[in-house]
């Protein structure tokens, strides 16, 4: 309960903020959005010269894509502020702040920030979804609209456990940026089929760094009609699993914080 | 001129001692960055295998997987920093200890980051492109390399350089008349990666479009010297392709110079 109090007046303080910089929202969204009109371009000059990818058609390709932006959107929205703990927080010395509050430092550290461009991302994937479930004329049940916000949910926090992990390494080495940078890069392989891959890659981004599951598998179930159990199944065990590693790697990473700086 | 390196020569050292600093952090962040160029691969592997047909709008197999290898490389090679870096002295004020200087601004700028360029050759340009060539050896049976090519593209790379380090300084000039100008980078990067063929080679767009794509300025950055290296600029193509990278250039050089006369005059560092 004193959870949501606090985070209110956080989303108030970010409100006040996304006002006060107005033009920075419009212009990094606009430029979100001109990223996202490349890939689909691209997409679309690939089904300009063939029929079907690997047996999957083009509003089947945008589906995935549209698909693997949602839970990314939605972890961004809410967990952008371990970047800077990631990047910078740690090696200036400015992490003692947050230890020094009477709340979870992780809670902390997460509430802190709210990253409203990341909106963008998000209404995208659901634009890019509806129209290809629409193209594709998808039939959908209620249990099958359930698991996939379930699969949505627990992909971003697939995205959000990798990054507290990532953010952690930075209490050993002070500044992990760069190698959260290689972890969180890993996603766009999520953005297609996985199938397309090799068999090494494709257990790569299954088994360990399982970003498989935050687009591809659900995507599966529903335009395949693959099982549940491991499609949607995988992506609550996946991201379970993760987040328990990452809570307590945070945690010994907490325990073996030495303050830097003067 | 031995008076212009002695001068210009400390800002490359400290160019050098600053990458050398950090190069454990930029690789792991150019290797993060570049992971994206095997999804690329893997996607043009299941395009072809789709098609079965040996070609994709003039472009073979082992011809997009250079492409999307060697357009990486050139973004790192082209990449500069001096928006934000340029952007972050006008706000602090730290601009002034260049103004104080008797150094032509844009030189020291160019002539740190020199230094930083060192190491992205060494580190990630050699490495890469023995790579890729070894990968053309091995699915075509022969030695793709030609020298010719390779010094023409590194004519343009420099050009590429040059133009996009004059178009981002220009971005940064922009922080004397804008509160913020984080929207704006971000923004110019957006743009920069759709049209200069970073992504998609500018010749699979229909006609038209193609025409106008590869008459701006952003085409000079990363597809004029890729086509270059691939060897598919010949002749006049060629010539005309480097000219227009020249024209640009002195055109930025042009606009950079003006805005900079224009924004002297705005300076107002506060405190001291």
């Amino acid at each position: 309960m004193r959870f949501f109090r606090l985070y209110k007046t956080f989303v108030i303080q970010h409100i006040k903020k996304l006002m006060e910089y107005r033009v920075d929202f419009l212009t990094g969204a606009m430029s979100f959005f001109i990223n996202q009109v490349t890939n689909i371009v691209f997409i679309g000059i690939i089904f300009s010269q063939i029929p079907k990818l690997q047996g999957y058609l083009f509003y089947e390709i945008i589906f995935i894509y549209g698909f693997s932006l949602i839970p990314k959107g939605l972890d961004h929205l809410f967990t952008d502020n371990l970047w800077k703990v990631a990047w910078f927080v740690v090696r200036k010395g400015d992490f003692d702040r947050y230890l020094t509050r009477p709340i979870s430092p992780l809670m902390h550290v997460i509430m802190e920030t709210i990253q409203f461009d990341a909106l963008g991302e998000f209404i995208m994937g659901v634009i890019l979804v509806v129209t290809a479930s629409v193209k594709l004329s998808l039939s959908y049940t209620p249990v099958s609209l359930c698991l996939m916000m379930i699969a949505m949910v627990f992909g971003a926090l697939i995205f959000t456990a990798i990054k507290i992990i990532g953010a952690a390494i930075a209490f050993w080495i002070k500044q992990s940026g760069s190698i959260l940078q290689i972890f969180y890069c890993m996603s766009d392989f999520a953005r297609y089929p996985a199938t397309i891959y090799s068999s090494g890659v494709r257990n790569i981004i299954t088994y360990v760094i399982p970003f498989a599951f935050t687009a591809y598998y659900p995507c599966s179930y529903i335009l395949r009609g693959n099982g549940p159990l491991f499609c949607i199944g995988g992506v609550v065990a996946a991201a379970v699993v993760l987040l328990a590693v990452s809570l307590v790697v945070w945690s010994q990473g907490l325990s073996a914080y030495e303050s830097a700086g003067s | 001129m031995r008076k212009f390196f002695r001068i210009y020569q400390s800002f490359t050292k400290a160019g050098v001692e600053n990458a050398m600093a950090y190069r454990t952090s930029f690789l792991c962040f150019a290797l993060g960055e570049s992971l994206y160029c095997f999804v690329m691969y893997f996607i043009w592997k299941a395009i072809f295998l789709s098609s079965g047909d040996s070609s994709f709008l003039g472009f073979s197999m082992t011809d997009m997987t250079v492409y999307v290898f060697l357009s990486n490389l050139v973004g790192f090679l082209i990449s500069t920093d001096s928006t934000d870096n340029l952007a972050e002295e006008i706000h602090d004020g730290s601009i002034i200890m260049r103004m104080i200087k008797p150094v032509n601004i844009d030189y020291s700028i160019l002539a740190f980051e020199l230094g930083n360029k060192v190491m992205v050759i060494t580190c990630i340009f050699l490495p890469v492109m023995v790579g890729v060539e070894i990968y053309r050896y091995v699915t075509l049976g022969y030695v793709a390399f030609q020298l010719g090519n390779f010094l023409l593209f590194v004519v343009s790379v420099i050009f590429s350089y040059l133009l996009s380090f004059y178009l981002n300084l220009i971005f940064g000039y922009l922080a004397f008349f804008l509160l913020n100008i984080w929207g704006f980078s971000i923004l110019k990067s957006s743009i920069i990666n759709f049209f200069s063929g970073a992504l998609i080679p500018l010749a699979f767009f229909p006609g038209a479009v193609r025409l106008v794509f590869e008459q701006l300025p952003f085409a000079s950055l990363v597809y004029v010297p890729t086509m270059i290296y691939m060897g598919k600029y010949t002749g006049e193509e060629l010539a005309f392709a480097l000219g227009k990278q020249i024209f640009w250039l002195l055109a930025f050089v042009g606009i950079s110079r003006f805005i900079w006369s224009l924004a002297q005059k705005r300076l107002a560092v506060q405190g001291g």
